[in-house]
């Protein structure tokens, strides 16, 4: 059964790949980038950084979270997850479907959801180390977060945010994500799986090669999920010239406005506060 | 018949595996990949944009009654990495545009290949 669900969500990584592989031969760089991607992730050594760090910032990754669904793209059993929602969380999702996502509107995606578009790890540097570590993505919509790496803690009063309070802390070669004081307002996929504001995550971010990398991710939310969950994603390093492009998604969305009927608009929150 | 109006309501299912499965926001709510249309005119409009590029082309109809479609593309930065430009197609060009009608009924599709004149294809290869 083990080896079902990771045949499953190797196939779920890999279909959009294959599909956008099929879909690429016609333009004029497409031969470049073809070929590179026909030879699959760099299986290369780790790269590090003088002081024997992981760097992570040596290139633009897409993958590594959900888009469609969260359960089934981390690796669980179908069901798994949805057996831990409280009555109250699979009613909403109940309610909702795919067109009426924050998504949509050009709403930031949240954690731990990733988009079709590449994003960076930006480490700073300062007169004695360094203290932030910022992920810059792409789309949609251009969003940072911001992670703090000098050693500080949450605060104790949250001013509730759509990517939260970042604290991160490498251990030996893994960069460990804790956020908290998240807002209720993002999706966490197509599916419409929900959250409160009490969602606390835990991102556990592994390079495995030179051109992977495992995010083991934990959701604990005790306002819509009985027990916190770990799953797991797999992001891919990009070919090597490619870079961040921009990515205005306010510039000229008409999502729905003419072609969904009745199309009021994406369904923000609505889980009940703590 | 200047207008090519078709729509192929069988063996759909190798588009809808072609259209890429990633995207901005999920293609199937708003356009139907199980009614298809190829038509041919000339751009009147490109908007090089995201989250869409999207083309706007004039067809005449059998009546000779001009429409004004909106084509959907992929995303500018997708398109853009695989080298196309603002300038891959021109304001006058005539192209022959496929892909997914818009479930409303709106003059829309999502493209899934949009030839120019002389055959070239054009605007291929970017996720949506």
């Amino acid at each position: 059964m083990k080896r079902l669900l990771v045949v499953c969500a190797v196939t779920a990584l890999l279909v959009p790949l294959v599909v956008q592989s099929a879909f690429t031969q016609a333009g004029p760089e497409a031969g470049k980038v073809q070929a590179l991607r026909r030879a699959g992730p760099d299986k290369g050594p780790v790269p590090r950084l003088p002081d024997g760090t992981v760097d992570l910032g040596d290139g633009v990754w897409t993958g590594g979270g959900p888009v469609q669904d969260l359960e089934a793209q981390g690796g669980l059993k179908k069901g798994e997850l949805d057996a831990l929602m409280l009555p109250w969380a699979k009613a909403l999702m109940a309610t909702r479907d795919e067109t009426q996502e924050p998504h949509n509107a050009c709403l930031p995606m949240g954690v731990p959801r990733v988009t079709p578009f590449p994003y960076r790890f930006i480490q700073n540097y300062t007169h004695k180390k360094p203290t932030h570590m910022f992920i810059l993505h792409e789309g949609n919509i251009h969003t940072y977060r911001q992670i703090f790496m000098d050693g500080r803690k949450h605060p104790a009063e949250l001013d509730s945010t759509w990517l939260g309070h970042s604290i991160g802390a490498w251990e030996k070669d893994t960069l460990v994500i804790d956020t908290v004081g998240y807002n209720d307002k993002f999706w966490f996929d197509r599916r419409g799986h929900p959250h409160t504001e009490q969602l606390h995550t835990i991102e556990r971010w592994t390079r495995l090669t030179k051109g992977e990398m495992e995010n083991k991710f934990t959701l604990d939310d005790p306002g819509a999920y009985t027990k916190p969950i770990t799953m797991t994603f797999k992001a891919i390093l990009m070919p090597p010239q490619d870079e961040l492009l921009e990515y205005i998604c306010q510039e000229n969305n008409q999502y729905g406005v003419q072609t969904l009927p009745g199309y009021s608009g994406p369904q923000i929150g609505n889980a009940p506060k703590k | 018949m200047k207008t090519k109006l078709a729509v192929f309501l069988a063996g759909l299912a190798l588009f809808a595996m072609a259209v890429p499965a990633v995207a901005h926001h999920a293609v199937g709510a708003e356009y139907d990949a199980s009614k298809v249309v190829k038509l041919t005119g000339t751009i009147s409009k490109v908007e090089w944009t995201n989250p869409h590029a999207r083309i706007y082309f004039d067809v005449k109809g059998d009546d000779g009654k001009v429409t004004t479609w909106n084509v959907e593309l992929a995303a500018r930065s997708a398109l853009v990495r695989q080298g196309w430009t603002a300038n891959s197609v021109k304001i006058g060009d005539t192209v022959t545009v496929e892909g997914s009608l818009a479930r409303s009924g709106v003059s829309g599709v999502n493209a899934r290949s949009v030839l120019k004149a002389d055959g070239s294809k054009v605007f291929s290869g970017g996720d949506n």
